[in-house]
């Protein structure tokens, strides 16, 4: 099974409703499962959005997932420290990091190596998953601590999962 | 010529007594909380700029009315989100911005000129401009009708409410999802 199935059969596991995102080419063939899937999708227009949008859906029952890239989950800093950690507003995150192994370009290095940190500062649960064998159980089980916590908790997702840049080899 | 943001809040209540309402952190937190404090007021603490995402999320899982009350200075901040709003096509959500020309819980220091209206049009999304209290009223019973989502810029005058709602912040949407699944 490829990377992006477990990501999609660990959602749909976990049964996310609705999925918010920013445009990612390495999420593709995720977002293409999700529509086959029949799963909501919601395009937003910044990362911060992607978070309210998420702890909004929390007060009606609903699950709702987070996706975007590393430098977008740094956007949304405030969102997190100010209105989905202090209101107890719980989503899963998937977040492809750059700037660790394979990263060609200096300007994702300083948040996508330290964002770990930074969601440690704030008291946000987190893990990088670096090979992709376990990601369904990954995903699915981020998922059900989120909720049941009524907590955020992100997946961070390497490039060693997600592949890298021509550039950098 | 300026509305009354109590007088055009408590026509929101009273037009959608069932809706869901998120309110912007500061004064149309402190004017709903003075006007109304209701199970399905969705106070905002924090995170000035991400209240009418907030309400999209709310529109998702929900078929009741959902409407926020945001300020010209938190719209400022993510005036891309009418094309969220447009994006996400919820036929519940009203998204009302109250500009009372000041950004009123930092010190009242004027905020940038901006037509919110011609804005949200611009990027896909109904909207109208009004500046008393019946022609709010009005507008948000329009709204409410309309069915896709749609914005209303409503000029206020300036306000210093004395009510806060709970600093238990983590209550307030507890107490929104239990209304939600009574």
């Amino acid at each position: 099974m490829s990377w992006e199935a477990e990501i999609v059969n660990g959602l749909l596991d976990a049964e996310i409703d609705l999925v918010t995102q920013l445009p990612d080419g390495a999420m593709g063939a995720v977002l293409e499962g999700l529509h086959e899937a029949d799963v909501d999708t919601l395009r937003v227009e910044r990362e911060e959005s992607a978070i309210a949008a998420a702890s909004g859906a929390w007060v009606t029952g609903e699950r709702a997932a987070v996706m975007c890239q590393s430098s977008g989950l740094a956007n949304a800093i405030n969102a997190i420290g100010s209105l989905s950690v202090p209101a107890r507003l719980p989503f899963l995150a998937l977040v492809t990091r750059r700037g660790d192994l394979g990263e060609f370009n200096i300007a994702q290095v300083p948040a996508g190596y330290g964002l770990p940190a930074m969601m440690d500062e704030m008291g946000v649960r987190h893990t990088v998953v670096s090979e992709p064998g376990a990601l369904r159980k990954t995903v699915r089980m981020a998922a059900d601590s989120a909720f049941s916590t009524r907590t955020p908790y992100v997946v961070f997702l390497d490039a060693t999962v997600t592949g890298y840049g021509q550039e950098a080899q | 010529m300026a509305a009354d943001q109590f007088a055009c809040t408590a026509a929101v209540v009273e037009e959608t007594p069932d809706a869901v309402v998120v309110s912007n952190l500061g004064v149309a937190s402190y004017v709903l909380a003075e006007v109304a404090d209701r199970d399905r007021n969705f106070y905002l603490w924090g995170s000035m700029g991400s209240t009418t995402a907030t309400g999209v999320g709310v529109a998702h899982g929900t078929d009741e009315q959902v409407t926020v009350l945001t300020g010209d200075g938190s719209l400022t901040m993510s005036l891309g989100v009418c094309s969220t709003v447009v994006t996400a096509d919820q036929p519940n959500l009203t998204v009302v911005c109250f500009d009372n020309g000041i950004y009123g819980t930092t010190g009242g220091q004027p905020t940038p000129s901006i037509d919110f209206a011609a804005a949200a049009e611009a990027q896909g999304l109904s909207a109208t401009s009004v500046a008393d209290d019946d022609a709010f009223a009005a507008a948000y019973a329009d709204a409410v009708d309309h069915e896709g989502p749609s914005l209303i810029e409503c000029a206020v005058e300036p306000t210093d409410p004395e009510a806060r709602p709970t600093f238990d912040f983590p209550h307030i949407p507890r107490r929104v999802r239990d209304s939600l699944n009574e």
